[in-house]
């Protein structure tokens, strides 16, 4: 039995950290709107102008990876849809095993958490808002009426304070919690060990190892 | 300090368009002459107004109206610029704070550190900012009337009035204490009213929180094309009082319980750890 298995495929992996990368470019420069002292750099338009390069970033990268990856595209939109018993009995053992360590409550999972479903299913969502109201306020600045222009602002500004909260989750968990070991070489490397895809993700390490056993 | 303000009357104003010249001479606002050399081609757009809007080097701008009065016609003029609110949209959107009140109460402006982003342009009641704009490097400087406080071309400072008021030859404009000038132009109505004009009105001393430009007006000011009874509208009360303050409190409750979710998790991961090594040794 191999000691590894794939979590993640390199084109996910390089997806994530484009979207990624982008995403806090695009998050920085939007912060400055939020702190009138940091306004003294935003001077001169600059933060804007890496805010729309980054955004061009943050919305053709996706639009390259889906048409070459339709299997997988179809499949992880699917998963941010599916959601079933198991995920309500994850939210309430979720808090006594983040603070705490105790995972007996702990439902098996499948390749995501409840978590991590709903944080997909936020990225989503909080992405086409981005991406509309975005390209409204940039290419339609002079022409909307100033009542869509500031409506599209409002918007923004909601999907931004909802993905960036869950942003900072996201990379607390991956990064600085104590019992996540193995999440940020899932999406480094692509691999995790047995023993972690076993205790985490139960049901899709069966699945994955009744697919090889079919395969071989 | 007491506030300052402009009364601008417009029973008296000829339009000869001095506040215009004096305007962008004193700010330094030149503008491409519109003439066939310059690439333009005349058009003849059936008024007097010149040029047809506001710009960011067009900071007051004269409007002509022609309007039915029983009959007669009659050609009414008016100024078009910052009103210098004091509740003003624009000061609230603005991310920067480049646009800010003057201890006198006007909407004075830091062009240095404007990031173009438009909000003031979108909230203003009054349509006055503009920019020049590039649709998609998105930079853009806003402009607008800074009430002649300019830096490097402030004439409050000194002690003189804003050059449109200097220049005003039938003394239309007026200059001074707000309290003051509120009074001037209640005498004017009722001097109005006295002599037939029954809708004369002084226009800005209580919109928006009183204006630093008001009005006197020898009828209804939506005659004059001014918008009765303006709003800071919905969306830039939504954003800005109850958006931004929901943001603050989400992020920082946000890093808060990720901060608490670090020490305890990180305590019960460390005892765990000295159970496993009590157990083995």
């Amino acid at each position: 039995m191999p000691q590894e298995v794939e979590k993640y495929r390199k084109p996910t992996r390089i997806l994530h950290w484009v979207h990624m990368v982008s995403f806090c470019l695009l998050f920085l420069t939007g912060l400055v709107l939020f702190i009138p002292g940091l306004g003294i750099i935003a001077q001169d338009s600059w933060t804007r102008v890496i805010h729309r390069i980054a955004a061009a970033i943050f919305i053709i990268a996706p639009l390259i990876y889906i048409p070459l990856n339709l299997k997988a595209t179809a499949k992880g939109i699917k998963e941010a849809f599916s959601w079933g018993i198991e995920d309500i009995g994850w939210l309430k053992a979720a808090p006594r095993y983040y603070f705490l360590g105790d995972e007996s409550d702990m439902p098996p999972q499948g390749a995501m958490n409840t978590g991590q479903k709903l944080w997909w299913l936020i990225v989503l969502v909080s992405s086409v808002v981005f991406t509309i109201t975005g390209l409204i306020m940039w290419f339609a600045k002079t022409t909307a009426s100033p009542a869509v222009l500031q409506w599209m602002v409002f918007l923004h500004d909601i999907a931004f304070i909802g993905a960036s909260s869950m942003l900072l989750l996201h990379i607390y968990l991956g990064v600085i919690h104590p019992t996540m070991t193995e999440a940020w070489k899932a999406i480094y490397k692509g691999t995790v060990s047995v023993g972690y895809a076993k205790k985490h993700h139960a049901k899709w390490y069966e699945e994955v190892t009744r697919r090889k056993e079919v395969k071989s | 300090m007491a506030e300052k303000a402009i009364l601008y009357d417009a029973t008296r104003c000829t339009a000869c368009r001095g506040c215009q010249a004096a305007c962008k001479q004193w700010n330094e606002n030149d503008e491409l002459i519109p003439t066939e050399e310059n690439g333009v081609k005349a058009a003849n757009r059936g008024s007097y107004e010149n040029p047809p809007d506001l710009s960011p080097r067009t900071w007051v701008k004269m409007e002509f109206r022609e309007t039915d009065a029983g009959g007669a016609v009659r050609w009414l003029f008016s100024r078009r610029a910052c009103m210098h609110c004091t509740e003003a949209a624009c000061v609230k959107v603005c991310p920067s704070g480049a646009l800010y009140h003057h201890e006198l109460g006007f909407v004075a402006y830091d062009k240095d550190i404007c990031t173009g982003c438009g909000y003031c342009i979108d909230a203003c009641p009054f349509n006055v900012p503009r920019s020049d704009r590039n649709l998609i490097t998105g930079i853009a400087k806003m402009d607008k009337c800074t009430f002649c406080t300019t830096p490097g071309l402030d004439r409050i400072a000194q002690g003189w009035e804003p050059a449109c008021v200097k220049t005003c030859p039938p003394k239309a404009l007026q200059y001074g204490d707000r309290n003051q000038l509120i009074a001037e132009g209640k005498k004017r109505v009722e001097s109005l009213i006295a002599r037939g004009w029954a809708n004369a009105n002084l226009y800005g001393e209580k919109e928006l929180g009183g204006l630093h430009v008001m009005y006197v007006l020898d009828d209804h000011p939506a005659v004059y094309g001014l918008p009765v009874d303006p709003q800071i509208s919905a969306a830039t009360i939504a954003w800005q009082d109850v958006i931004q303050p929901v943001g603050w409190v989400v992020g920082g409750l946000t890093i808060l319980g990720l901060g608490l979710n670090y020490l305890v998790a990180r305590a019960s991961a460390n005892s765990d750890k000295e159970k496993k090594n009590a157990a083995r040794s």
